[in-house]
């Protein structure tokens, strides 16, 4: 039978508009407007999920986002949150978490059970035997979980934007709709964001029978519309709060980040449940999910109800379930005292029993229903009197006990927070600056004074701001009776009243965890999982609080509360991706390479030909032809990645003196030379080559990963030194290419007047010239170890330079190369690359390079830490070796372990086949006692093997290094 | 040589079957195949690379270019207008960088006088990928890429922004260019083809993609630009 209601003033339904949708297999009918729960709820289904642990049946708790017993999953969406989640049509619904369905759910032996699956029972009962963890550890992973991820789901574009605002303000009830009013008015640009799918807050559903906040939220809502600098917008969640506001707002479809300059959170309270025995069958909810049902869904939640209540909200829900035509069976009231407002008169004068002081002692349920609610009385003190219970047929049973404020987003801003004992809640003591607080997160309840107080907050947000609005005194009143109930805890010998319905926690469970010494909130929470379900605490962190206070006899103030950590609301994986940016640079030269077949590969950000694919041919055969051209012929790759900077000015010889290791002030003119940077402690941090162009002109390369790091370092060094220089960063401005072979100078005599013969352009010399009419700077450098000219020249006119060289050696079978064959040619070479063959702890003499670093200068930087150094000596040295005849399946890679009597004395950092040499060639950190020429070792290759390699002197290859000098 | 400059864009560019059209030696697209009506209008991003540009840092600078008679800006992060539609931009307290407009010839006129040898007076290469964004939603394109709030700066305030854009470190500024409200974008030459592709990739979702420059700037003379 139907329980949707007659149409209800208000209504978030469009009951023009049906919507055909399946849960678990069956077929429902909701309308446009409901969500999963509502429908399902309308249609008389009560059994909309299973707990977690215990399999049990859940139903609606809040209808307010943290119903997660009830997540759902459709097609690829997982956890959909039946509760708020808008339903759409053609859902295919299943619920989460069981075996066959929420209603035949398997797995609900479970709940038998109970009794031997305390808290942290996982802990101690699966670990011994070792060897049977792993089965242990499927079975719980085939039993938990929520939901199942479809690995073929289509990717979701959710991009991400930047908004900014003057005002935020977080929170749509009563309170935020003012303070977003006061100051709109004002002149500042406002964001009112809500997470329902409507603004308004309690004023669409608390109505206690009455349309009075009804009324005020359309004369707020028409006030907003003529504010064309307020926007509002619903169905937004503020997740977070991050340093100088900036506030995540996540809605269906992105999440905008935005940069408010104040914030006004006015998020107010989540209910809570009271803690009885089998509070958690399908009939036992929130007095708002029951208001939330009748006034946003028009779904009659019961037929006849008993209200727990501590406060004026429950006797609101109980006439607003008589409106509605809910027989209310009984109102229980915590407080011997009873309510002191004209409420309980009207409450009466309809009928309905009020029992003062005192508490449901367990629901009853049956066939997953509730059936009846026992009430008893109870002490001030909570304790309760079970010799005279009084049993009330009900099917439905209201919970209206109290109040957590949603304050997640003011203490991630660094709101300091007292507990008030006139309200029984945490309420700000101290909020930061541009943080403000109203409303019932204040500890502010009454209608006339959360509007008050959301005008105050909305104008002193504004008067911050400067904006020009008078200054006004605005006195809120204090609320004279407490909204919620200290102790709305009632014990029971046979246990199953929930404090945590996500993680099926009840209150035994938090004594056993005190008993065993985690008696500390943020321990407590961690050996009970309280509150790290996926609604985080908000229906159970009060409570527990609570719990743990009486435990050890303090006040929930005293005990405190556990750190909310953004995302305080879980938000999609999607929206957390956002659109996926994937940052790289390309050379000039890269629609070159993309012609010539390159295949790419990540060298930092750049992309960087790996080599140039050939079809049917192996990449290991490819890059061994484009080496040997290289060593035969001549060879071309793109170098531009490399950084490059520009040193200008008087000091640029002395400021170069402290940033390298290297003697740079006698260098000449038309000069280069070889450079180590190291950072304070000694470390190798990057090498280059310095070319002097003119005495107060100096150009020098970085390594490709280095430029933006060394960019930043020298400008810092700078910035203390004050020297007369200018340093600019070039990288991006020249193009770069490696000419190299023997054939390179005839190459590229075809295409410049410059006199390249070896007297007029020796070995490490630097020239400009034009070539192919493009003003070019020269460098004879050798790092795949042949003649070889590096050639810079401005970025634009790189394309152009390139295919004149590519024509040029035609003759000469010229041949691009990539990274790959650059690693193998400068390994048979010996040279190091920095970060490849050093790491983030290798001193200049373990790597090699002592020879690169001038003690005798007066000064640079890390010197004096060579100097201790050295006097400990290395703690490895860097060494070339070679293996003896070996198959390549089983060489050892880089990264292999030096292993010596079975403890590690070293590292691989590079290794390869030579085919020049005719066998494995590589480098390796060793024990600085292990690097005698000749000296055998042995690296742990894959699987384990033992391989022998032999200590070798480099270079591997022309260890004279006529090649590179060649002379024509 | 004619020609002999490439714009970063131009492996890009070439995919998007353009009418070339030569801008200081520089080949950019001056219609692009799929550049349909209004598409400037709406959300349009234009390479305009080829413009001449100089770079020039140091004590010195600022000095430097009011002696030839370079109007420049009083204080960091702020631009002026150069003659011809080029722009000033003054992008730190010594740091400028200066760049014709179609009309202008300052900046070419600046470059070889430019060498080193000057002391306080250096030169920066600049071999930026210079971009132009034109159109009515060009401000959900920013804030989907930026987090600087581009839409509450004055335009009279001549804001010069250094920040980072989809990870890239890039200038930006707001300018009526040859007729056209637009915002104009540099970064290095290096990152454009990423920023290029992401941008366009952007402003088609939101209806807009590449322009080129006769569209995006319909009454821009381009007859003098060889």
């Amino acid at each position: 039978m139907s329980s949707r209601l007659p149409p209800v003033t208000g209504e978030w339904i469009d009951r023009s508009r049906g919507l055909d949708f399946t849960f678990d297999g069956k077929a429902y009918r909701g309308w446009v407007g409901d969500t999963p729960a509502s429908a399902l709820w309308a249609a008389g289904v009560h059994v909309l999920g299973r707990s977690f642990k215990y399999h049990r049946p859940r139903g609606v708790l809040s209808m307010a986002n943290h119903d997660v017993n009830t997540m759902m999953q459709t097609g690829a969406r997982l956890n959909l949150r039946a509760d708020v989640e808008p339903l759409e049509a053609a859902m295919a619904l299943t619920s989460v978490n069981t075996a066959g369905g929420a209603s035949g759910d398997r797995l609900r032996f479970l709940n038998a059970l109970g009794g031997f699956l305390p808290v942290g029972f996982y802990y101690k009962a699966f670990h011994r035997p070792k060897a049977l963890f792993p089965f242990w550890e499927r079975v719980f992973r085939r039993m938990t979980g929520l939901g199942t991820l479809d690995f073929n789901a289509p990717h979701i574009r959710t991009p991400k934007r930047y908004d900014f605002c003057d005002v935020l303000v977080v929170g749509a009830g009563p309170s935020g709709l003012h303070a977003a009013l006061a100051a709109g008015r004002a002149g500042a640009k406002v964001v009112l964001v809500d997470e329902n799918a409507r603004i308004g807050g309690s004023l669409g559903y608390q109505r206690g029978g009455s349309v009075e906040g009804l009324e005020m939220l359309r004369d707020l809502e028409r006030d907003l519309a003529e504010l064309p600098n307020v926007s509002v917008r619903a169905a937004t969640l503020a997740a977070g709060y991050y340093a100088d506001h900036w506030i995540p707002l996540v809605d269906a479809k992105r999440m905008t980040k935005l940069r408010a300059r104040a914030v006004i959170c006015a998020g107010g309270v989540f209910e809570q449940p009271a803690v009885f025995r089998n509070n958690d069958v399908p009939g036992v909810m929130l007095a708002s999910a029951a208001q939330r049902l009748l006034y946003r869904y028009a779904v009659k939640p019961m037929d006849k109800a008993v209200v727990l209540t501590a406060n004026a909200d429950g006797y609101r829900a109980a006439l607003d379930l008589m409106a509605h035509g809910v027989a209310i069976a009984a109102v229980a009231d915590l407080r011997a005292e009873g309510e002191p407002s004209a409420l309980t008169m009207r409450v009466k004068q309809v009928g309905i029993p009020v029992l003062k002081g005192h508490c449901v002692l367990e629901a009853e349920a049956v066939d997953d229903r509730l059936v009846a609610a026992t009430l008893c009385p109870v002490s001030a003190e909570g304790r309760p009197d079970t010799a005279s219970p009084q049993k009330f047929a009900c099917d439905g049973l209201l919970m209206s006990v109290g109040w957590a404020p949603a304050a997640a987003l003011l203490y991630q801003a660094g709101a300091s927070m007292r507990y008030d004992a006139g309200v029984h809640q945490f309420v700000p003591e101290r909020l930061p600056e541009g943080v403000f607080a109203c409303g019932r997160v204040n500890g502010v309840y009454t209608l006339d004074s959360k509007c008050e107080d959301g005008e105050r907050a909305g104008t002193e947000a504004a008067r911050l701001l400067g904006f020009d609005v008078p200054a006004r005194n605005f006195s809120v009143a204090a609320e004279r009776v407490a909204p919620s109930h200290p102790w709305p805890i009632v014990d029971h010998p046979a246990g199953k009243n929930f404090v945590d319905f996500d993680e099926d926690l009840h209150l035994r469970d938090f004594h056993n965890a005190a008993q065993e010494g985690f008696d500390n909130i943020e321990l407590l929470k961690r050996y009970t999982t309280v509150g790290m379900g996926p609604s985080q605490g908000k229906h159970s962190n009060m409570n527990a609080i609570r719990i743990l206070a009486r435990i050890r006899g303090k006040s929930p103030g005293e005990v405190g509360t556990t750190t909310a950590r953004p995302f305080f609301h879980p938000v999609p994986m999607s929206h957390l991706a956002g659109r996926g940016f994937n940052v790289h640079r390309e050379t000039p030269l890269h629609g070159r390479h993309d012609g010539l077949g390159a295949v790419w590969m990540q060298a930092g950000v750049w992309l960087r030909p790996e080599y140039y694919g050939q079809p049917g041919k192996r990449k290991a055969d490819i890059v061994r032809e484009e080496a040997r051209a290289v060593r035969e012929s001549v060879g071309i790759i793109d170098v531009g990645t490399l950084g490059k900077m520009e040193l200008y000015g008087p000091d640029a010889g002395a400021f170069l003196e402290r940033v390298y290791t290297a003697k740079f002030a006698g260098m000449k003119p038309g000069t280069t030379r070889y450079a180590v940077m190291l950072d304070e402690s000694g470390v190798v941090i990057d090498d280059g080559v310095v070319a002097r162009l003119a005495d107060q002109h100096f150009y020098f390369t970085t390594t490709t990963t280095g430029s933006t790091t060394v960019y930043r370092e020298l400008q810092r060094w700078n910035a203390q030194w004050n020297l007369e220089v200018g340093i600019v960063n070039a990288t991006g401005a020249f193009a770069a290419m490696n000419l190299a072979g023997p054939k390179a100078r005839a190459v590229l005599r075809k295409l410049t007047t410059l006199d390249l013969s070896n007297e007029a352009f020796p070995y490490l010399a630097l020239r400009e010239a034009d070539v192919a009419g493009v003003p070019a700077r020269l460098m004879r450098v050798g790092f795949v170890g042949e003649l070889g000219y590096e050639i810079h020249v401005p970025a634009d006119r790189a394309g152009h330079l390139w295919d004149a060289l590519m024509d040029a050696g035609g003759e000469y079978a010229i041949r691009p190369f990539g990274v790959e064959a650059q690693r193998l040619l400068r390994l048979e070479k010996g040279h190091i690359i920095i970060g490849q063959d050093t790491d983030g702890l290798t001193q200049p003499d373990e790597a090699g390079l002592e020879w690169a670093v001038k003690m005798d200068k007066a000064f640079f930087v890390g010197q004096r830490s060579v100097d201790i150094v050295r006097k400990r000596g290395p703690r490895q040295k860097l060494v070339g070796f070679e293996l003896d005849a070996i198959g390549a399946s089983t060489a050892p890679r880089e990264c292999h372990l030096v292993v010596r009597n079975g403890a590690i004395a070293g590292r691989v950092t590079s290794i390869a086949w030579s085919d020049t040499l005719g066998k494995h060639v590589g480098l390796a950190f060793v024990a600085p006692d292990m690097t005698e020429v000749g000296s055998p070792f042995f690296i742990r290759a894959d699987g384990g093997t033992m391989v022998q390699a032999r200590v070798v002197p480099t270079p591997f290859y022309d260890a004279e290094g006529l090649r590179q000098k060649v002379v024509d | 040589m004619a020609n002999m400059r490439s714009s970063p864009l131009a492996h890009a560019l070439a995919t998007l079957h353009p009418e070339w059209i030569d801008v200081a030696g520089m080949p950019l697209a001056a219609t692009l195949r799929d550049d349909h009506s209004g598409r400037s209008d709406k959300l349009g991003v234009c390479d305009l690379s080829g413009l001449p540009r100089v770079g020039v840092k140091g004590p010195g600078a600022a000095a430097w270019l009011a002696a030839r008679g370079v109007p420049v800006p009083d204080q960091p992060n702020t631009w002026t207008l150069l003659e011809g539609g080029g722009v000033v931009a003054r992008l730190a307290r010594t740091e400028f960088l200066v760049e014709d407009g179609f009309g202008g010839r300052i900046a070419a006129r600046l470059a070889p006088e430019l060498k080193p040898g000057t002391t306080g007076v250096y030169p920066v290469p600049r071999q930026d990928c210079a971009l132009a964004l034109t159109g009515t939603v060009v401000n959900e394109l920013l804030v989907q890429t930026c987090n600087v709030d581009f839409a509450s700066q004055a335009r009279d305030a001549c804001i010069v922004t250094l920040t980072l854009m989809v990870g890239v470190s890039v200038t930006v500024l707001r300018q009526t260019f040859a007729g056209r409200d637009c915002w104009r974008l540099w970064c290095d030459g290096t990152s454009g083809p990423y920023l290029w592709e992401t941008l366009t990739g952007i402003a088609a979702e939101l209806g807009g993609g590449p322009v080129g420059l006769k569209s995006a700037f319909p009454d821009a003379r381009f007859q003098n630009l060889q």
